[in-house]
C-alpha cells in the first residue's frame, strides 16, 4: 500500500481493529470461553464439585487419579470381563452408537441428498419435488422423534397404530417392536435423522451442482461421455469441496445428536449417544463432574471437524 | 446438594421431565366434598392465642386448598395466624434454613430431617400426641435417637388394580396372600387370559413401574426392614433375595402367557396404556399394578366406570408393609403457637379431620376410620394394618442410582443377563452410599 497517500484520518493504530472486535470478542468470553474453562475445570472435580475427583476412587478399583471422571465417561460403558464381552458391549456404549450414526447418517444423507440434487434437476417438477425433500428440516427434532415413535409404535392389540406394523401385520407378519429390538433400533433412529437432514444436503449439493458451467457438460456430451461418465467425472470432482464442508458439517450435527434418541428411546436398550449419556449424568444422576466429562470429549470428538471445516472455508475465501 | 437444587430450580423443563420419573408426585384423587365438621371443643390452645406461624410447603392449587380445611379449625379455634407460602423450589427453603431465618413450620420430604437435624425441634418437645402413630412411622422420622419429624401425609403405592365385572364374569376373587395371587394368576392362564398388563415405557424414565414391582415383591418376601436396608446399603442390590424377585418379575414381564405382548409389549407400551388394557372392551389384561393415579387415568379415558363397580383396587396381598411417597411437618421453632399446632395435628381431632378433608392419607392412627371417600378408605386401611411404610428405593439413593435402577430392569426385561444387571447396580449402589 502506499502510505503517502492516506490522509491521517484514515491512519489507524494497531489497537483500533480490537476496539472494533471488543463487543463481540466480551459476548464470547462471557458465554462460549468462560463456560468452556469452566466446564473442563468442573469435569475434574467429584459430584458436587467440592473436592477432586480423585476423591471418587475406590479401592481395589481402577483409578485414573484427577482423571477419574474421564476414566468413567471413557470405559465404564464397555464389559472388560472378557474380548468378546468388551467388543460387543462397546458396540451398544454411546460411543459404538455414535460410530454407527456417523457412518449411516452421514454418508445416507449427502448420497441421498446427492441423488435428489441431481435427479431434480431433470424433472418438470424441480421445485415441487424438492420441497418436499425438504420439508422435514422444518420440523423440530422432538417433533420428529413423536412422530416417527408413532410410526414404529408397537401394538399389543389386534389394531396396530404404527403404520409400519400396520402394514406389516396387514401382509400377515408379527408386529415388530423396532425401538426396543437390539440391535435394530439405533438404525431405526438413524433413518429418522436422515429423513430430516437429507433435504439440507440436497439444498446446499444442489446449488453447487447448478454452478458448473453448462459449456462444460455439453463439451462432455459431444465427447461421446455418458451420463455416468459425466456425474463421477466431471461433476463430483467439481463440487468435491462443496461434498467436503457437507460431509464435515453433518459429522459435528450427528456427534451432537441428542433430541431424537431422548424423544423415541430415552438412551435405553443400546441407544444412547454421547449428548444423551452426558444429560443422564448431569441433570438425572447430578454428577457434575462426569458430565462435564462427558462433554468434554464430546467437545475433542468435534474439534477436528469444526478445524477442517474452518481451513476449508479460509481457503474458499482466499480463492476469491 | 445445593448446587442440584440450584440446577433443577433454573431448568423448569428439566424439572418437569424429572417430575414425569417420580410417580410419587402425583395429584391427589378426587377431593373430599364435605367441609369438615366443625367441632366447638378438642383443641387445645395451650396459650397460643393470637399467636402467629409462618409456613413453607410444596402445595399449591386443590392440594394446598386441602390443607386449609385441615388448619381452619386450628386457627379458627386458637385465633391463630397462619402466614404460608408455597413454593416446589427447595432451593428457597435451603436458603432460609441457612440465613438463619427458617419457617416456624415446614412441610416437606423425609429426606429434609437428615439434612436440617441441627435445626429441627424434636416432636417430643412440642408436645406430640406419640399414642396416635405407629412405631414403625417414629424411626423413620428419627434422627441420632431424635423424633423430628410429624409423619402427616402417606400416599401408598402397593396397589393392584382391576375391573371388578370382569373379576365377577370369570369368577374370580380378591387373592388374600400371595400364594392364592399366584395361583389365580395361573388360574387366569389357564381360562386363556392374560393376567398382567406391565407395560412400563416412560420416555427415559422408562422401566419406573417395573422397579416398583420389584420392590413390592420384595415387601411380600422379605419386609420393610430388608427394603430399608437396600435404601441404607447394608443389604447389596445383588443380594438373593433381590433376584429371586426380579426372577418373579420376569417370569411374568416376559412372556406373552403372562403380560400384554411379552417381554416386547413390557418395554414398549406406555404405562398410562398399560392401566387402559385392564379397562378396554375386550379386556387386553386382568390386572395391572399401580400407585393411586391409576383410578384418574381410568375415569378421564372411561368416564362411564365408577370406582367399586367398573374399576377397583387391592392391596398386593401379603405385602409386609406399604411403599409410597409421605409428607412430613418439621418445626424449627418451639412456640406456644407451634406446639399447639403439633398437638393439633398429632391429636384424634387432628387425623379425623385430615381423614374427612381427604388430603391422601394420615398416618395418624385416630384418623384411619373417619375417611369419607370410599378409595381413600380402602387405602386408610391398608395403611392401618401396615407394618411398615418404605420410600421409593430409587428414589432414595442419591447419585444415580434411581436412573440406573430403571435401565437395569429394562436391560432385564429386553434379554439382558440379570446377575450382570444385579452387579452393575449392586455398585451404582455401593458407590452411591459409601
Amino acid at each position: 500500500m502506499a502510505e503517502k497517500a492516506i490522509s491521517p484520518v484514515m491512519k489507524q493504530k494497531k489497537h483500533v481493529p480490537w476496539l472494533y472486535l471488543l463487543p463481540a470478542l466480551i459476548v464470547m468470553s462471557i458465554f462460549i470461553v468462560y463456560p468452556m474453562i469452566n466446564t473442563i475445570r468442573l469435569s475434574f472435580l467429584n459430584e458436587d464439585s467440592t473436592a477432586s475427583a480423585a476423591t471418587d476412587c475406590r479401592e481395589g478399583q481402577p483409578c485414573w487419579g484427577a482423571f477419574e471422571n474421564y476414566r468413567y465417561a471413557l470405559t465404564a460403558e464397555i464389559d472388560g470381563s472378557s474380548f468378546k464381552a468388551g467388543w460387543e458391549s462397546f458396540w451398544l456404549s454411546s460411543y459404538g452408537n455414535m460410530i454407527k450414526w456417523i457412518l449411516v447418517m452421514v454418508t445416507g444423507t449427502v448420497v441421498i441428498g446427492l441423488l435428489f440434487a441431481v435427479l431434480a434437476d431433470r424433472v418438470k417438477y424441480e421445485a415441487l419435488s424438492k420441497a418436499i425433500i425438504f420439508m422435514p428440516m422444518a420440523i423440530s427434532f422432538v417433533g420428529a422423534g413423536v412422530i416417527w415413535k408413532f410410526m414404529y409404535n408397537f401394538g399389543t392389540s389386534e389394531t396396530q397404530i404404527g403404520l409400519i406394523n400396520a402394514i406389516i401385520t396387514a401382509f400377515g407378519g408379527k408386529p415388530v417392536s423396532f425401538l426396543s429390538t437390539i440391535p435394530v433400533n439405533t438404525f431405526m433412529l438413524i433413518i429418522v435423522g436422515i429423513w430430516m437432514w437429507t433435504g439440507f444436503c440436497m439444498t446446499i449439493l444442489s446449488s453447487a451442482l447448478k454452478s458448473i458451467p453448462e459449456e462444460l457438460l455439453e463439451a462432455a456430451r459431444i465427447d461421446g461421455a455418458n451420463e455416468f461418465k459425466i456425474f463421477f467425472s466431471i461433476m463430483v470432482p467439481i463440487i468435491s469441496p462443496t461434498i467436503i464442508v457437507v460431509l464435515t458439517t453433518m459429522v459435528i450435527n450427528v456427534l451432537k445428536l441428542f433430541d431424537i434418541v431422548y424423544v423415541m428411546t430415552g438412551g435405553n436398550f443400546g441407544t444412547d449417544v454421547i449428548a444423551t449419556r452426558m444429560y443422564t449424568e448431569m441433570y438425572k444422576n447430578f454428577q457434575t463432574g462426569r458430565g462435564t466429562a462427558i462433554a468434554v470429549v464430546l467437545v475433542l470428538a468435534i474439534i477436528p471437524f469444526i478445524y477442517m471445516n474452518i481451513s476449508r472455508f479460509i481457503k474458499q475465501e482466499a480463492e476469491r | 446438594m445445593k448446587k442440584k437444587f440450584l440446577l433443577v430450580a433454573l431448568l423448569v423443563v428439566f424439572s418437569l421431565v424429572l417430575g414425569a420419573c417420580s410417580p410419587a408426585a402425583e395429584p391427589p384423587e378426587e377431593p373430599a366434598v364435605e367441609e369438615p365438621v366443625q367441632e366447638e371443643t378438642g383443641i387445645d390452645c395451650m396459650g397460643a392465642e393470637g399467636g402467629e406461624i409462618s409456613m413453607l410447603y410444596q402445595w399449591s392449587g386443590a392440594e394446598e386448598e386441602n390443607l386449609n380445611k385441615i388448619l381452619r379449625p386450628f386457627a379458627q379455634a386458637c385465633n391463630v395466624t397462619i402466614n404460608a407460602e408455597s413454593t416446589r423450589d427447595q432451593a428457597l427453603l435451603d436458603t432460609r434454613v441457612q440465613a438463619g431465618t427458617p419457617p416456624d413450620i415446614t412441610f416437606w420430604n423425609v429426606t429434609q430431617l437428615t439434612q436440617y437435624k441441627d435445626q429441627l425441634v424434636p416432636m417430643t418437645d412440642l408436645g406430640v400426641h406419640e399414642e396416635n402413630y405407629a412405631d414403625y412411622w417414629k424411626t423413620i422420622g428419627s434422627v441420632d435417637g431424635a423424633w423430628l419429624g410429624l409423619p402427616v401425609k402417606a400416599d401408598p403405592k402397593t396397589l393392584i388394580w382391576y375391573s371388578p365385572a370382569n373379576f365377577e364374569d370369570a369368577g374370580y376373587s380378591i387373592p388374600t396372600t400371595w400364594e392364592e395371587l399366584d395361583a389365580l394368576v395361573e388360574q387366569m392362564v389357564a381360562d386363556g387370559k392374560v393376567p398382567w398388563s406391565l407395560g412400563m415405557e416412560s420416555g427415559d424414565a422408562t422401566g419406573w413401574t417395573g422397579t416398583d414391582f420389584i420392590q413390592d415383591i420384595l415387601l411380600v418376601t422379605q419386609g420393610p426392614e430388608f427394603v430399608s436396608g437396600i435404601i441404607d446399603g447394608s443389604v447389596p442390590y445383588n443380594d438373593p433375595a433381590v433376584k429371586e424377585a426380579y426372577e418373579i418379575y420376569g417370569k411374568w414381564a416376559m412372556d406373552p402367557v403372562y403380560t400384554v405382548g411379552g417381554a416386547e409389549g413390557t418395554v414398549s407400551v406406555g404405562f398410562n396404556d398399560a392401566i387402559l388394557k385392564v379397562f378396554s372392551s375386550p379386556p387386553e389384561a386382568m390386572m395391572v399394578k399401580q400407585s393411586g393415579f391409576a383410578g384418574g387415568t381410568i375415569t378421564e379415558t372411561y368416564s362411564d366406570l365408577e370406582y367399586g363397580t367398573g374399576f377397583d383396587f387391592f392391596g398386593v396381598p401379603g405385602a409386609q408393609g406399604l411403599q409410597g411417597g409421605s409428607d412430613w411437618m418439621m418445626s424449627f421453632s418451639d412456640s406456644p403457637a407451634v406446639k399447639a399446632l403439633v398437638a393439633y395435628l398429632s391429636s384424634e381431632l387432628g387425623g379425623q379431620t385430615w381423614a374427612e378433608v381427604g388430603f391422601d392419607l394420615t398416618p395418624n392412627l385416630a384418623g384411619s376410620t373417619s375417611y369419607v371417600d370410599a378409595a381413600l378408605a380402602k387405602k386408610g386401611e391398608l395403611l392401618a394394618n401396615a407394618t411398615g411404610f418404605v420410600p421409593d428405593i430409587g428414589d432414595s439413593i442419591p447419585g444415580g442410582f434411581g436412573s440406573a435402577e430403571f435401565t437395569g430392569i429394562t436391560d432385564f426385561v429386553n434379554g439382558g443377563d440379570l446377575d450382570t444387571v444385579l452387579n452393575d447396580l449392586a455398585g451404582v449402589q455401593a458407590e452411591a452410599l459409601e
